[in-house]
């Protein structure tokens, strides 16, 4: 049952994207939505809806059609900039907030000393960091920010990271261990004075 | 298949244990053999490029472009589904709701979880791409 649409191509399939679409895929059944992608595979529409609730917020409900099934599409209209904004975020990955320079700089140097620790060979390149001469790490240097074609350094250097401890806690640790530090010297300062004071009857 | 209407709703709450269909005259003729012929008659594994003639060579990058952005969304709304509950729509009005797992490369098979079947709750189950209309899910 494959329609035309199946064989159309890439090309033609992209121009239908961020329009609402209406498909018919029976004699009595059709879907609409906003049509956010097809995959060059299997012919399927990805169609969204969404739902502005008062009270959820935007949600939005999403249909896949199966390319097979589809038997005709109808452009209905095309998105407005906010909804083709809307559509083309919807599934990206949360992009963190860009960092200010010198707490890059800090979290490139935390990284770096947290291999170094781990007695992995680690060059800084600029902004990068150059690991075994075969994996790359870029800003905010996550597990996801490494590339390598090496699958094993790869695996193995995210895990490493995706381990080091957070900096956070290494300065309250820092913290802790100078509290510790100048606790102890008051503790053997007080010590001295009293065997001073034992000592030396007559400074009581 | 879905018996509607007057029957009282089973409470499918318990996994039904795996059923074993009967044996086709070959070994491996549950649909999913790559090599048997109905596989091959029904279930492309990839759609080639189109073929492009020596006009619009330059075409060719244009439409891998365009193929890639397409496989890239998909793949990333693919990402999204997993482990969230989507109904499925099927031949001869079957309807069923599932736990969506991965689907393979080809979107020729979708693994789902807690499958909820007229007949209960198939625990893992391999849905065929072919079988499926459509499927939706709350984003």
């Amino acid at each position: 049952m494959q329609c035309g649409w199946s064989l159309l191509g890439p090309l033609q399939w992209i121009r239908y994207i961020n329009k609402q679409v209406k498909v018919k895929t029976g004699k009595d059944e059709e879907h609409r939505g906003w049509l956010l992608t097809v995959d060059p595979v299997s012919a399927s529409l990805v169609l969204v809806n969404f739902h502005d609730d008062a009270v959820g917020g935007g949600r939005a409900s999403v249909q896949v059609v199966m390319g097979h099934a589809v038997q005709e599409v109808q452009v209905l209209q095309d998105a407005d900039q906010e909804t083709t904004e809307r559509l083309q975020s919807s599934f990206l990955p949360p992009r963190a907030r860009p960092l200010a320079p010198e707490q890059l700089g800090q979290r490139r140097a935390g990284v770096r000393r947290w291999l170094e620790e781990n007695r992995v060979p680690v060059q800084e390149d600029g902004e990068e960091l150059l690991v075994a001469g075969a994996l790359t790490i870029m800003a905010p240097y996550g597990p996801e920010d490494c590339c390598s074609s090496n699958q094993i350094i790869l695996d193995r250097v995210q895990r490493l990271i995706q381990s080091q401890p957070a900096a956070a806690r290494r300065a309250t640790r820092k913290r802790k261990a100078q509290q510790h530090r100048a606790r102890a010297n008051h503790a053997s300062r007080a010590q001295r004075r009293h065997h001073a004071a034992q000592s030396c009857p007559i400074m009581a | 298949m879905q018996i509607t209407g007057g029957n009282k709703k089973l409470n499918m709450a318990t996994p039904v244990s795996v059923l074993r269909l009967p044996k086709g005259p070959d070994p491996n003729s549950r649909g999913f053999d790559p090599k048997s012929p109905r596989f091959i008659a029904l279930c492309r594994t990839s759609i080639p490029t189109s073929a492009v003639s020596e006009a619009d060579v330059e075409q060719l990058p244009k439409e891998q472009h365009a193929r890639s952005v397409l496989r890239e969304s998909f793949l990333r709304c693919l990402l999204s589904v997993t482990n969230k509950k989507v109904q499925f729509h099927m031949y001869e009005r079957v309807k069923v709701e599932a736990t969506f797992g991965a689907s393979d490369i080809d979107v020729m098979n979708f693994q789902v979880s807690d499958l909820h079947t007229p007949i209960g709750v198939q625990k893992e189950a391999l849905i065929r791409c072919q079988d499926v209309i459509s499927f939706s899910f709350d984003a």
